[in-house]
């Protein structure tokens, strides 16, 4: 460890050369290094995989010695398929309406419960449940809610009389994909709340105190006192739910999979139905890298808010 | 305080209750559908209140006697045993990296740093047909291990990210302290740092644990003996097989969200902590 510059000691300058920094700095990389092979093999390995078979047509066994260069012609195959834009669209309104709800909800929750009163912390500790267990136990609960014959909420609809008889949440083009969304809310708007309740705890009290003292309603003082101290958390609770969303596999694939006739199929069900269901997998491999880049992007933007303010730190 | 700031609170309040039951009321509908008949439970109109509750449900899964029991404990125990080892594989892999990101400044530190976090941006269904074809090359298709190497992944930028906000906010000057007393870099390390960051490792570690307790799409893919099924798999096969039997699969997801429910209630606040450290900065 002698060789190794503490935090302080730090004897090499930046225009040092890399090399050299290296070589100097050996001894931390055998901190990170467990971390790193573990997320190497994980991580780097699959992505490689996937962008090499991207470029190939294979056999249903995945035996890679049979497979076929095909070139751009997985990409092609896709970007022309009418189902493609079916289930981007899908994937657009899943990810963009589960995101805008849970927010929404989050920070109304988050509002209302920043104030101190009896039993505060019990409500928050129900309202994080469902966020806390998993989706393969909410999806079923909410088979259950919206089943067809005996489920409670068709059965609510038909004794408060908003219809005549049961509705078939899951099985009708126009309610499926609506409904997924709406248990996938369930499960995600108290991750909201929970960002937005800490996010709150930075505003400061005097300031708020002193707008209210200069006359400033209610409204006036969410918008122009706690609203600018919320952007930074905002924006990370954002992103965090749009890549979740973006990913969330479960729901849908043990609710509807898919169906009825794609009608809630998004982008990850529908390439799990091409890897696992047709075995193309030279499609479904092309699939996931139009994801990565989709994904990238996003990532871009959660690394720019995570280290906003971090620019002025020393390296 | 004017009527109109009442207002706003009354809406707050308002809305909490209708939150409230937006929440509860599912998870309610299970556990009252858990204590019914198969038969109570399929009639329409529902019976709101269960006529004749029973426990049935919850004594046929938890009897090491009967088949359906012997394999429900066995799923729960394979869950318990990969959640635990991935959580404490985790640790111990995340602490000297995190400790790394935090103190040194080598060359790449940030672009790795960056490497890992991204992690999270990639769906878990993009990574089954590769990390399967990894897994079975190293042999490791059907065993405990390829989901534990792959959970590890999972919890490891969240751990590593954590636990390096709580190194930076540990003063280097208790370290030098120490060297300057004699002690190694490493002992340093172990006695000074390590005691400090527990509530850190607490909040990386009931993370890790819930992530893996709840996993399914790695779990149905690379297990494929019966008696090594995790839970959310055991629980998907029991239903498939028994698909009318609601009252029983409610039970059995109620028994799955237990533990980790149990474990969020006790160490909510590192759980909280953990959502929200690195997004709020104050």
């Amino acid at each position: 460890m002698a060789v190794s510059s503490g935090p302080t000691s730090g004897p090499l300058r930046r225009d040092d050369g890399l090399l050299r920094r290296i070589v100097a700095h050996r001894a931390d990389y055998a901190y990170v290094l467990p971390a790193l092979v573990v997320m190497m093999v994980v991580i780097a390995y699959p992505i490689w995989f996937t962008i090499d078979m991207s470029f190939y047509k294979t056999p249903a066994s995945l035996q890679l010695r049979d497979r076929t260069f095909v070139g751009w012609k997985n990409y092609q195959t896709i970007l022309t398929a009418p189902a493609f834009w079916s289930v981007t669209l899908n994937t657009l309104i899943w990810t963009v309406a589960s995101t805008f709800f849970a927010f929404l909800l989050g920070l109304f929750a988050a509002l209302s419960l920043h104030r101190e009163f009896a039993g505060r912390a019990v409500l928050r500790a129900i309202l994080l449940i469902p966020y806390v267990i998993s989706a393969v136990a909410a999806s079923y609960l909410w088979k259950w809610l919206y089943h067809s014959d005996f489920g409670v909420i068709g059965a609510l609809s038909v004794q408060w009389g908003f219809t005549d008889k049961p509705i078939n949440f899951l099985d009708n083009i126009h309610t499926a994909l609506p409904s997924l969304i709406v248990v996938n809310i369930w499960r995600e708007f108290s991750f909201a709340m929970i960002m937005l309740m800490a996010g709150l705890q930075t505003v400061p009290e005097q300031l708020l105190r002193a707008a209210q003292v200069d006359g400033a309603n209610a409204w006036q003082r969410f918008w122009h006192v706690t609203a600018p101290h919320l952007k930074g958390v905002s924006m990370v609770t954002v992103l965090l739910l749009m890549v979740a969303n973006f990913n969330s596999f479960i729901v849908p694939y043990l609710m509807t999979g898919g169906g009825p006739a794609g009608a809630s199929d998004i982008w990850i069900t529908h390439i799990y139905q091409i890897a696992f269901g047709r075995q193309n997998w030279g499609l479904a491999s092309a699939y996931s890298v139009i994801l990565f880049i989709v994904m990238m992007c996003l990532g871009y933007f959660y690394v720019q808010a995570l280290t906003r303010g971090d620019k002025g730190r020393p390296e | 305080m004017s009527g109109r700031i009442d207002g706003w609170r009354w809406a707050g309040r308002v809305f909490l209750v209708l939150i409230l039951l937006f929440t509860a009321v599912p998870m309610a509908w299970m556990l009252l559908t858990s204590i019914k008949s198969q038969f109570a439970a399929m009639q329409y109109p529902p019976q709101w209140w269960p006529a004749e509750p029973t426990l049935e449900n919850y004594t046929k899964l938890l009897d090491p006697t009967n088949p359906v029991g012997r394999d429900f404990l066995r799923y729960m125990w394979n869950s318990f045993y990969v959640s635990l080892a991935t959580t404490v594989l985790g640790v111990a892999v995340a602490v000297p990296a995190a400790y790394a990101f935090s103190r040194f400044r080598f060359p790449g530190r940030t672009f790795l740093f960056f490497a890992v976090l991204l992690r999270n941006m990639f769906p878990a269904v993009v990574f089954l047909m590769p990390l399967f074809i990894l897994m079975r090359w190293l042999g490791l298709v059907g065993t405990h291990g390829s989901l534990i190497l792959t959970y590890l992944t999972f919890g490891l930028p969240l751990s590593i990210w954590l636990l390096k906000g709580f190194y930076d906010n540990i003063p280097v000057q208790l370290e030098q302290a120490a060297r300057i007393d004699g002690a190694t870099r490493f002992q340093a390390f172990l006695l000074i740092v390590m005691p400090l960051s527990v509530p850190g490792i607490l909040a990386t570690s009931i993370f890790s644990f819930i992530g893996a307790w709840n996993e399914y799409v790695y779990a149905a893919t690379f297990l494929n003996r019966q008696d090594q099924l995790t839970l959310p798999v055991g629980i998907q096969r029991f239903f498939a097989e028994f698909a009318t039997d609601w009252p029983g699969l409610m039970a059995a997801t109620f028994l799955m969200s237990v533990p980790v429910v149990v474990l969020f209630l006790v160490l909510q606040r590192y759980f909280v902590r953990a959502l929200t450290e690195g997004a709020v900065k104050s």
